[in-house]
């Protein structure tokens, strides 16, 4: 058996394993009325791992996965980094044209997929045949050769997982964080940058094998696959829930799971303070809830704290590029601190840095910059956009931000022009691309206003081309065939003339105030 | 125009920006389909309490009432008995 030594293996997936031997019979997943043990888990893991290694896959290949939150996924991505490669996790509301996308620009030589999802059969007619496409969830029948299928994953338990051995520098994952046509962004992210992050928060947040999380957030995004991760290695639970659609299920199941700890972004809390009986539910098994995704009002983290009484709450913030977390606003520190987004987690170095490049004075708003183990080498084979945000080895990441005389940091705005929706961050470039494709369409601008419960929603502003004869609806339409739902405009707004500056840039604050 | 009729034209228009009817079927689930998010079943609440005076409570807002248009017009047909 090819068992490399515990010290010498960097590999995220050795982590998870050896952590998971400690906790053989506990739960590790519960999802709908399937309750799978760290034993079982690791059942699953090997048997992606092996059936990899069966194909013989190559060390660093990059493996695509298509599917929700779900123990398959799970299984899947431990299975992939123990075999060798490297994770891809793809945006599940996505279009074909994106995953297309992605798959080509990260070279993947496997697609995993969900066998029920339309929109995937439709994408590995596309991806080209040096991709292996496997469907989970299909008949073996089912592919006729051109897409292998796993139709369960579900292995006998196991106490143990043979994992490949993986330098610290390794890469683990690459996360896609927009889909524009000529440049997706893809963060490179190694073994040993995921390995000191999850370090770092399972630390800040006292994190441990008591903790039952009921897990909302999607894994395809830094944030989720810091939960999965985090509370993977030590031991505690994940009860997954796939939707915030029917919110009120969603406080019904802290209850009902004896839930421990939860996190959102400021949409899911709004969500949860205006749209269920969350006055009224039991907190009294909770040990933390916690928020991350942008800045959530202060009034809501107020509310919300009058109603979960002594549980914690705590405010993080992060980037993809950092793994996941930068900061944490301790829990203890809550009221004194509102507003704040706390002190670099454990192994991080931040800076705020003013024009100049210098270090800011206190109370002097600048440029967050960050540096650690937990930042990422740099954007998948894009060296210039690489070095547009990495300079020395510290991250650039483009939010403007102080610091008080104690040195807990304050977001003051961000300099990207970035949408933020939801749990989502959306390039305003990948919504005009779209929409430029259109005859009709002379030019586009898409921005973020401000929304109550999304933080903010799409509006575009569209020049028709003369004489054109082209509705709001048919502009959605379009939208809806490309793009993933959520990057589909609110709002549309037909105007003469986008704003300029003299260089001929859009003024994209002029029009976020039309 | 029935309910049925008029919710469907309502979910065809706003979510699927498209008045071909083959395109959603009575009992396509919206959370399954994702045609509808958690905002887009706000909506759809917003518009029964206007267009029928239906009040939804925050307990009968579960998939059982709400998945899809066949389960809606059940759901407001009982409610307006």
């Amino acid at each position: 058996m090819d068992r490399p030594s515990k010290i010498k293996n960097a590999n995220l997936a050795w982590a998870f394993v050896t952590n998971a031997h400690a906790y053989l019979n506990s739960d590790a997943v519960v999802f709908g009325s399937r309750r799978i043990t760290y034993a079982e888990l690791l059942g699953n893991v090997s048997q992606i791992r092996n059936y990899l290694a069966g194909h013989e896959i190559k060390k660093g290949a990059r493996v695509a996965l298509y599917l929700a939150n779900s123990p398959e996924y799970i299984a899947l991505f431990y299975g992939v980094l123990a075999a060798g490669g490297t994770v891809v996790p793809l945006n599940t509301g996505a279009k074909s044209r994106d995953i297309k996308n992605w798959v080509g620009h990260s070279e993947a030589n496997w697609f995993f997929f969900d066998a029920r999802n339309r929109e995937a059969r439709a994408a590995i007619q596309e991806v080209g045949g040096n991709v292996r496409c496997v469907a989970i969830g299909g008949s073996s029948s089912e592919g006729a050769g051109w897409f292998d299928c796993i139709d369960t994953i579900s292995a006998e338990a196991r106490p143990s997982v043979d994992v490949i051995e993986a330098d610290s520098r390794d890469l683990a994952m690459i996360i896609y964080t927009s889909g524009t046509t000529g440049r997706p962004k893809g963060v490179s992210l190694s073994h040993g940058n995921l390995k000191s992050n999850f370090t770092a928060i399972i630390d800040g947040l006292g994190l441990s094998a008591s903790n039952r999380i009921l897990s909302v957030l999607p894994f395809y995004y830094s944030y989720g696959n810091s939960v999965l991760n985090t509370h993977l290695l030590t031991g505690g639970c994940l009860v997954l829930e796939n939707s915030m659609m029917y919110p009120q299920l969603i406080v019904d199941k802290f209850d009902q799971e004896h839930i421990t700890g939860f996190y959102g972004v400021p949409s899911t809390y709004a969500i949860l303070l205006r749209r269920t009986n969350l006055k009224e539910a039991n907190f009294s098994s909770f040990c933390f809830m916690a928020q991350a995704g942008g800045p959530m009002p202060p009034a809501h983290i107020s509310e919300l704290k009058q109603l979960i009484g002594e549980t914690d709450f705590y405010v993080m913030y992060g980037q993809t590029e950092a793994s996941a977390r930068l900061t944490i606003l301790d829990a203890r520190c809550l009221s004194e601190k509102l507003g704040s987004i706390g002190k670099a987690v454990d192994g991080v170095s931040i800076e705020i840095r003013n024009k100049e490049g210098q270090p800011a004075a206190s109370g002097e708003t600048g440029e967050l910059c960050a540096s650690g183990k937990n930042i990422m080498p740099g954007y998948w084979r894009d060296e210039a956009l690489t070095s547009s945000v990495m300079v020395d080895d510290w991250l650039h990441t483009g939010d403007l931000a102080h610091t008080d005389d104690e040195g807990f940091l304050y977001i003051d705005g961000r300099a990207s022009d970035m949408i933020k929706s939801g749990a989502n961050r959306i390039s305003p470039k990948e919504i005009e691309e779209v929409i430029a494709e259109l005859p009709d369409v002379a030019e586009v601008a898409a921005v973020g206003v401000p929304d109550e419960l999304m933080g903010e929603v799409i509006r575009a502003f569209v020049v028709l081309a003369p004489n054109a004869e082209l509705g709001q609806r048919m502009i959605q339409a379009y939208c809806l065939k490309n793009l993933a739902s959520y990057k589909v405009p609110k709002q549309i707004s037909f105007i003469e003339e986008l704003p300029k500056t003299q260089s001929g840039k859009v003024k994209r604050y002029l029009l976020k105030e039309y | 125009m029935a309910i049925r009729e008029e919710l469907r034209d309502y979910v065809l228009d706003n979510y699927l920006f498209t008045d071909d009817q083959s395109k959603l079927k009575d009992d396509d689930s919206f959370l399954e389909t994702g045609i509808l998010d958690s905002n887009g079943v706000m909506e759809v609440i917003f518009f029964l309490e206007d267009e029928y005076g239906v009040a939804v409570a925050q307990e009968e807002m579960v998939p059982e009432n709400l998945d899809s248009i066949s389960r809606i017009v059940s759901f407001v047909e009982a409610k307006n008995g």
